[in-house]
């Protein structure tokens, strides 16, 4: 098991060297001269040639990239062109923000969505699951930004339940994690109920009804191991589209996250606070794969036996 | 001999016409007996007529973009069926418009990702092997960035507008369709009639395009349909957050982005954009839907 | 059907009048159409017929396991050692399955959970029936695989480390775990490699007499019946065209049907060139053909065949047989 972990961390990292590579071409193409962004009033031909040497700018594509990749290695992002300071420092203070937002929303999702499908799964003519099955519909389609909104008009403005904006407390968490959480719990509960659906029908249930195993033993403890898998499958590809769409609830909740942070290095042409962001999502999504993986092997004996977990 | 030959292909002609036929007659069959795929498809169908008379619905410059601010925040009311925004537009007009930009956006992108991402899977799924591998890998890549975070990159490089709001979001779902096309090809290339089709000599490319992508095609456009969705939600995405399509031009986000500051005393002006980007996602959604069940009622 | 004179505590298994049949929007699927069984303690009663002949569904209807909704029994009554199955609540069926009556199902490749040792899967059985602590239900489990031929030591291990023969011991060994009364077996062995399947038999019949179980035996492989049972009935579309004891089918059968079942079988001695099969096809259990389901395949077939279904008629103690041509004679007609 501890080799499986091993190697999958070692397969990360190419994959997140090949991104960097990517995002750093792409924003190497950016027209336009930094220096006109960094030095603004202060501009002058002389001043701009200097800048360009410190920052190491006028060297080669491939150069700047080792450079780069070298100092990420190290913790260092970079400057910002905008505040001269450190991008890590920025990174830092705003990026918990955004992961309070993300695991709110993963809470959301999973503790509210395989719960329900499950139940609708297991009796799929009920009211129940027809009726979880229109709210899962709904769901899927609705846009995160707009849903953010419909929640800050209703809980907010209207009723004055919750607040709207900012970070502090249990409380302004609520909001964020649902509006960003509603696609992928709809998402969440659809899949768990189709495969809850498949594995009803196999006929190692049969063999358990058979056995005289009760109705709720034959759920838990036969049909939802084996149902889990096509879910947690899913939840791991939903991930990286939390990450997406965390910049958008960032910006209706006015959440200092890392989000934020992008859209408005992306407006201030701050290329290094840009990449920064980039590179730090594109990591998270590359390790919470990882932690899918994991956790799929150890649910599925035969890959768990592959990598030296049971016996044969 | 000739005269056998001659007519057991025709024969054989018929006998494939008829079978294709009875196949695609049968899928709309089971289409048309899902009550919720056909209502997405109704509406979707309404969204693109209006999308397309726009111009005679509501006059473009006068409407849709001409300030008049005497006018401003007025409640819906007969003369304004949705209202007006903070500059006096009439915001019916801006969502008629809007839709044009959405669609067109959603569909062009898609084109683009289908294109790219449908060769390449394609010559992946086909070839196999070591070009499959590289392919693959590179498309990996890809998949590690979120979608919207992929199209921000490009538009923060590249700017704002809309050729480049649709390259970006069209690139940005090239893996994700590669793939699709790929696990489609390797299912139909293991289909005994490709290697019958080969043992006749039939060259790769004649192999390709007549067996293989006829077959691919159900798939295919199921994930097209949920795709544009997905590339309407990722455009107005982009606008609400300011880095899409801006101001003047109405697009669906940017009207919430511009009248969200105004939403409080005035929570019209954020109903009818919101409605319109919702409405038209989930009649692509049920319309996707809806064609994945006609085309394997099996996966229901 | 007019049962003979029977002490109702010797039954294991009393069937009568099971008639279930499977209704979706688009079609009615009439599985079983009237079956009466009895099995007696002790005994095996083989369950003849082609697939499609309502067999499973009658098997799965005494646990009470036809599946829901379509499923629906419409009327007949089930009595197991004396006691109506259908009538009982979902708590009592829990306790009876597994412990006096339990099934072997057909496919033993997809019978066993993936996620669950084969040691668990037999404890579980032995936790619900008999109140033992966890371990003792584990060692127990144990004893039972090493009692199916399977070693000790391979109870942690998963179903996806076995071959398709042993799986089908595990299945049996959960099974018997519990000494049933009523051993049910859904053609155990048509999914296992011949000389499997006789290794497999051998098991079942052993381990029946050891723990002097009466047995179900479904299946459509005439040698096994001549192996395990006692008694045979023959299905036909859901009904129970024939029955008797081993000497009564094999030697004096009576109906075309079961004629049929017999001449299809290769003769190593009689050397003909061509294979005798029943002509036509199973009829479709949606759209069952009127009067006697059989006549559109009789060799034999009369207008009244077509009319009106065939009472069941006695034709000595044992022996019974539903056909037109039987109503007015004992002898043999074929």
């Amino acid at each position: 098991m501890f080799k499986f972990i091993v190697r999958r961390l070692l397969a990360m990292i190419p994959v997140i060297l090949a991104v960097t590579f990517v995002v750093f071409t792409i924003m190497y193409f950016t027209p336009g001269d930094p220096t006109n962004t960094i030095l603004g009033n202060e501009w002058t031909e002389d001043a701009s040639a200097k800048l360009k040497t410190e920052l190491g700018l006028d060297q080669s594509f491939l150069v700047q990239f080792f450079n780069y990749t070298k100092n990420l290695i190290q913790g260092d992002f970079g400057m910002s062109y905008i505040t001269r300071a450190p991008v890590s420092e920025q990174l830092l203070a705003r990026f918990p923000n955004t992961l309070k937002v993300v695991a709110g929303a993963m809470l959301f999702c999973v503790g509210l969505g395989v719960p329900i499908g499950v139940f609708s799964g297991v009796k799929p003519y009920s009211l129940f699951s027809n009726f979880t099955m229109v709210v899962g519909l709904l769901g899927v389609s609705l846009p995160i930004f707009w849903l953010g909104l419909l929640l800050i008009l209703l809980f907010s403005v209207q009723l004055g339940w919750l607040p709207s904006s900012g970070i502090d407390g249990f409380a302004s968490l609520i909001l964020p994690s649902v509006a960003l959480g509603a696609n992928y719990m709809a998402n969440i509960m659809r899949t768990t109920r189709s495969s809850m659906l498949e594995v009803i029908r196999q006929d190692y249930i049969r063999t358990a009804k058979a056995k005289g195993v009760n109705a709720r033993n034959v759920v838990l403890n036969h049909a939802l191991q084996n149902a889990m898998m096509p879910t947690v499958t899913v939840i791991g590809m939903n991930i990286g589209a939390l990450l997406g769409g965390v910049v958008l609830t960032e910006t209706v909740f006015s959440i200092p996250g890392t989000g934020r942070l992008l859209v408005e290095a992306i407006n201030k042409r701050d290329t290094p606070t840009v990449l920064g962001c980039l590179v730090i999502m594109a990591v998270c999504v590359a390790v919470s794969n990882l932690v899918v993986d994991i956790v799929y092997a150890y649910m599925d004996p035969r890959i768990k036996a592959q990598y030296g977990g049971g016996k044969g | 001999m000739d005269e056998a030959v001659k007519k057991y292909t025709t024969r054989k002609e018929f006998f494939k016409q008829y079978k294709k036929k009875s196949r695609l007659q049968e899928t709309w069959n089971r289409f048309l007996r899902n009550k919720m795929a056909v209502i997405g498809l109704f509406i979707f169908i309404f969204i693109v007529l209006v999308a397309i008379t726009a111009p005679i619905i509501a006059n473009y410059d006068t409407e849709a973009i001409k300030i008049n601010v005497p006018n401003r925040l007025k409640a819906p009311s007969t003369e304004h069926i949705f209202g007006t925004d903070e500059m006096g537009r009439d915001i019916m007009a801006r969502i008629v418009h809007g839709a044009r930009i959405s669609l067109v956006v959603g569909f062009a992108s898609v084109a683009l990702a289908l294109f790219i991402g449908g060769a390449l899977g394609a010559i992946a799924g086909y070839y196999g092997g070591k070009i499959d591998d590289v392919i693959m890998r590179c498309m990996d890549v890809f998949l590690c960035l979120p979608d919207v975070l992929l199209a921000l990159a490009i538009v923060a490089a590249f700017g704002t507008n809309l050729v480049n709001m649709t390259i970006a979001i069209g690139l940005s779902f090239t893996p994700k369709f590669s793939r699709v096309v790929r696990s489609a090809v390797m299912t139909v290339r293991g289909i005994e009639y490709v290697e019958a089709a080969r043992a006749i000599g039939s060259t790769n490319t004649h192999i390709i395009t007549n067996h293989v992508l006829i077959n691919c095609f159900g798939p295919i456009v199921v994930q097209v349909t949920l795709y544009v969705a997905s590339a309407i939600l990722t455009i107005s995405a982009l606008s609400f957050i300011g880095l899409g399509i801006q101001a003047p031009i109405p697009e669906w986000g940017n009207m919430l982005a511009s009248g969200r500051a105004y939403m409080r005393d005035h929570a019209y002006i954020v109903m009818a954009p919101g409605l319109a980007i919702f409405v038209t996602i989930l009649s692509l959604n049920l319309l996707g839907d809806g064609l994945r069940d006609a085309l394997d009622p099996r996966l229901k | 059907m007019e049962s003979k004179k029977m002490n109702e505590q010797e039954n294991t298994l009393e069937i009568r009048n099971l008639v279930i049949h499977y209704i979706s929007d688009e079609e009615v699927v009439k599985a079983v159409n009237g079956v009466d069984i009895i099995i007696k303690a002790g005994k095996t009663l083989g369950l003849v017929g082609e697939t499609g002949a309502g067999k499973t569904t009658t098997a799965l209807s005494i646990l009470n396991l036809v599946p829901e909704p379509q499923g629906k029994i419409l009327s007949g009554e089930i009595l197991l050692e004396g006691r109506s199955v259908l009538t009982m609540s979902e708590l009592e069926l829990e306790e009876i399955r597994g412990d006096k009556v339990a099934m072997i199902f057909q496919d033993p490749m997809t019978s066993l959970n993936p996620v669950h040792t084969v040691g668990a899967q037999i404890a579980e059985s032995i936790e619900i029936h008999r109140k033992v602590s966890k371990e003792e239900a584990l060692k127990q489990a144990k004893e039972m695989l090493e009692l199916v031929g399977i070693p000790g030591e391979r109870s942690n291990e998963y179903p996806y480390q076995f071959s398709g023969g042993m799986k089908q011991r595990v299945v049996i060994a959960i099974a018997l775990t519990c000494s049933p009364d009523l051993l049910i077996a859904d053609e155990p062995t048509t999914a296992l490699d011949v000389t499997i399947q006789a290794q497999v038999l051998k098991l079942i019949n052993e381990l029946r007499r050891k723990y002097h179980m009466s047995m179900l035996m479904i299946t459509h492989d005439l040698g096994i019946v001549a192996e395990v049972c006692d008694e045979v009935s023959i299905a036909y579309a859901g009904r129970i065209v024939e029955h008797g004891t081993l000497e009564d089918i094999f030697d004096n059968l009576r109906h075309p049907y079961t004629k049929g079942l017999f001449d299809a079988l290769p003769d190593i001695e009689i050397r003909r060139s061509e294979l005798k099969p029943i002509k036509g096809l199973m009829p479709d259990p949606t759209n069952l053909p009127s009067g006697c389901p059989f006549h559109p395949r009789c060799d034999y077939v009369m207008e009244v065949c077509s009319q009106s279904l065939p009472e069941n008629k006695w034709l000595s103690e044992t022996h019974c047989v539903q056909c037109h041509l039987y109503k007015d004679t004992n002898e043999s007609r074929l």
